[in-house]
């Protein structure tokens, strides 16, 4: 028997049933409307980011441990739009404390509708410092204050934002630019090392960002993962020895009149480099002042990126190629007759000074510099072959491996070249119609106060990586020449500079070197008067710590290397024993024998 | 007479009822005790998941603030600072000619500067995280509790020097 009703509760069941059915599938059709997916993928801005985190760039030290480049923080003052609700606050705040924001800019920008398609995240200041972004905390913190007072939704600085990032800085300013290079961090995106180390080792120094989901909801939250900082390195260089150089090199063209110019110290056993100055200077601080600083094709470090025809400090490679191939030795002569000597009969070659200088040994040829022995040696003693062989043994016509960036090159003209004729061997042969970069002639005369073993120059020492100190072992390039070679060569230029009481001579210090003086050609040959004053030299001669390579560019004091550069290689040279602690030679002599 | 023995061993009504409402207090029981359970791991992981987020912040903020004091220590050390502070307490540059040179045994001036250790090649195993949480409870257990006392009487019985 069925109750009584039954047939209405059997109605107002159905009734509810379906009423609940329809009310689940309307739910779930909302879910699926255009406006529901809309709302959906409105609420994804919501859940979380996706943020790329980029570690710190590594430190560069000098060899001391000395900071040369780093990083401090600098904030980047954005305005994201989805958050703004007082756009008149944020104008104000924004315009009075950044001064290069404009407060009706602002207040459009702050002012503008937030569209779903558009990017509402915009970059107000970039590297704003932190004593402003601590301004701008203290005018958030009062404006809520007067919010929970008057209790109104104004004034806001909602949707102004602001976050640390890394900013390169080189605590030295311009010392030691034209190594470093520098970090153009205002793109971080696309930010990089530009020239010198911070070009050669970026991927080294930047590390591996990541990009990480950084979710809102607390339950989702994980810790982020660990972000190796970028490697760190330790230079050859030492940072007292390159503002010694800096300022002398300064001082030098502020006396020559040169038009620019370079000195490089370095180590001829390890191939370290110690210092290197290049005109002209900057502070890598302000890199944006870049083109400013080196217009047109001026190159950023002259040392490395400039070929240039050297003159007479080639002669020292030369006559290392006839002493160590045997075909010349101490002894040989030459007979300058007339002061000139005729290439195939046709082209002729005069000395500096156009003078006749008689019989003369190796030692005279070298001593007072003369073109025509040295063509001599080259075509009649040495010929094309064994002289350019000896070329690219020492190095020259290609890089030097340096690990600076934008290293130059110039190539050697050949005998099997088209273009090579019997006169470029006599000209090469004392420098001339050869382009050679500064580092390739240290690289070079390296060999040769190293008992001819030949280093790659390096500015890098060590590398500091997770954790890790990898020390760079110096590499030999080549052993170009003997040392019975090399040591006869030391002699020979020691003894040329005694002799001729040369003004790089170094009281207590017995060094060994060259002068050179290049002339620079035009479009209708070598017309200027204008020259390359170059001295290369190197001591103490009994065992050599230091090559130290000097060129000025276009000196109008004078134009010759014996005047301009040698007396800056001495200069350089006083100051370099002190700081390298190197005794003079009667002190060392007299510590080895105790 | 089928219907009297059934009749007999019939649950009374009430004790149907009793059973059914211990059952639904059971299933209630059960329930309230997983959303418990869950609420309190959640606001667990919530409350976690807040501090990570806070930690992070404070790891960033030191890292920065450590930058920011290289910076400044690297600047305050730059070499035009540390020339002009000699200067202000009456040093002046060497002249070579008065400078005195002393041999000391054992000094090398060349020496390579260590900012960090060497490189090693062998890769120490991590120590951060415990054995016990690297093994299942099964074999935690069979270590811990079956082979411990196994363990234990053959360090007794060995002979230590």
């Amino acid at each position: 028997m069925k109750p009584p009703f039954y047939r209405r509760y059997v109605i107002v069941a159905l009734v509810c049933s379906i009423l609940s059915i329809a009310t689940v599938l309307q739910m779930m059709r909302i879910n699926y409307t255009p406006f529901a997916l809309d709302l959906i993928a409105k609420s994804e801005d919501y859940q979380g980011v996706r943020k790329t985190i980029y570690p710190p760039r590594g430190t560069i030290y000098d060899r001391k441990g000395n900071i040369l480049a780093t990083n401090q923080i600098g904030y980047e003052v954005g305005l994201d739009l989805k958050f703004v609700t007082d756009p008149e606050s944020i104008a104000f705040a924004a315009s009075t404390l950044l001064e290069e924001l404009d407060y009706l800019d602002v207040f459009a920008l702050a002012s503008t509708e937030k569209r779903a398609d558009e990017n509402r995240y915009y970059v107000l200041s970039s590297y704003v410092s932190k004593e402003k972004v601590e301004e701008l905390e203290q005018i958030k913190e009062n404006y809520a204050k007067r919010r929970q007072e008057t209790k109104s939704l104004k004034p806001s600085l909602s949707g102004l934002i602001w976050t640390p990032m890394q900013q390169r800085t080189y605590p030295e300013g311009s010392l030691g630019a034209n190594i470093l290079g520098f970090y153009n961090y205002f793109s971080r995106e696309t930010a990089q090392g530009v020239f010198g180390v911070e070009e050669a080792y970026n991927r080294l120094l930047t590390g591996k960002p990541q990009t990480v989901y950084m979710p809102n909801d607390p339950n989702l939250i994980e810790a982020l993962p660990d972000i190796e900082p970028g490697a760190s390195l330790i230079l050859t260089i030492d940072r007292e020895i390159q503002k010694m150089l800096e300022e002398t090199l300064q001082q030098a063209l502020d006396w020559s009149g040169g038009e620019g110019g370079t000195i490089i110290v370095a180590d001829p056993k390890t191939g370290e480099i110690l210092g290197m100055a290049s005109t002209p200077y900057f502070n890598p601080n302000e890199y944006w002042a870049y083109e400013a600083t080196f217009p047109g094709i001026t190159p950023y470090n002259r040392a490395v990126g400039t070929a240039y025809e050297p003159g007479s400090v080639f002669k020292v490679i030369t006559m290392a190629a006839a002493l160590d191939s045997g075909a010349a030795d101490l002894n040989t002569t030459y007979n300058d007759a007339s002061g000139v000597y005729w290439v195939s009969n046709s082209w002729p070659i005069y000395n500096w000074n156009y003078g006749a200088w008689g019989v003369q040994d190796m030692t005279g040829c070298m001593r007072y510099s003369l073109n025509v022995c040295l063509a001599y040696v080259a075509i009649d003693l040495l010929g094309p072959d064994l002289f350019y062989e000896y070329l690219q043994a020492f190095g020259f016509g290609r890089s030097t491996g340096i690990d600076l960036a934008s290293e130059a090159n110039f190539p050697l003209r050949l005998p099997e070249n088209n273009q090579w004729v019997t006169l470029d061997l006599a000209t090469n042969s004392f420098g001339q119609g050869i382009a050679v970069t500064p580092i390739q002639m240290v690289a070079a005369v390296s060999a040769i106060a190293n008992n001819g073993r030949m280093m790659t120059p390096h500015v890098v020492r060590s590398v500091i990586d997770k954790g890790q100190q990898y020390n760079v072992t110096p590499q030999v390039i080549n052993n170009p020449i003997s040392p019975e070679t090399a040591q006869a060569m030391t002699e020979m230029l020691a003894y040329s500079l005694e002799e001729e009481a040369s003004i790089a001579l170094v009281d207590g210090y017995r060094v060994a070197g060259k002068t050179g003086t290049g002339e620079i050609p035009t479009e209708l040959g070598y017309t200027s008067n204008l020259t390359n004053a170059s001295f290369v030299g190197w001591g103490p001669t009994d065992d050599p710590q230091f090559v130290v390579y000097v060129w000025i560019e276009k000196p109008t004091i004078s134009p010759w290397g014996s005047e301009v550069a040698a007396p800056i290689f001495k200069d350089v040279v006083e100051q370099l024993v002190v700081l390298m602690r190197i005794p003079p030679d009667s002190v060392r002599a007299g510590m080895v024998s105790d | 007479m089928k219907n009297h023995i059934l009749q007999a061993y019939k649950q009374a009504p009430w004790r149907i009822q009793i059973q059914w409402i211990g059952l639904f207090l059971l299933a209630l029981v059960l329930v309230a005790s997983i959303t418990g359970v869950y609420l309190s791991i959640s606001a667990q992981a919530a409350a976690s998941g807040r501090k990570i987020q806070s930690l992070e912040r404070q790891i960033n903020n030191i890292n920065n603030e450590i930058a920011e004091l290289t910076a400044e220590l690297a600047t305050v050390r730059s070499i035009e600072n540390m020339q002009s502070k000699a200067e202000a307490l009456g040093f002046a540059p060497l002249n070579p000619r008065e400078a005195v040179y002393l041999e000391i045994p054992g000094y090398n001036p060349h020496a390579d500067l260590a900012l960090a250790p060497p490189r090693v090649s062998i890769i120490a195993e991590s120590p951060s995280v415990r054995a016990a949480y690297k093994i299942s409870l099964w074999d935690w257990l069979v270590q811990n509790i079956w082979q411990a006392p196994l363990r234990e009487s053959q360090l007794e019985g060995e002979v230590l020097p």
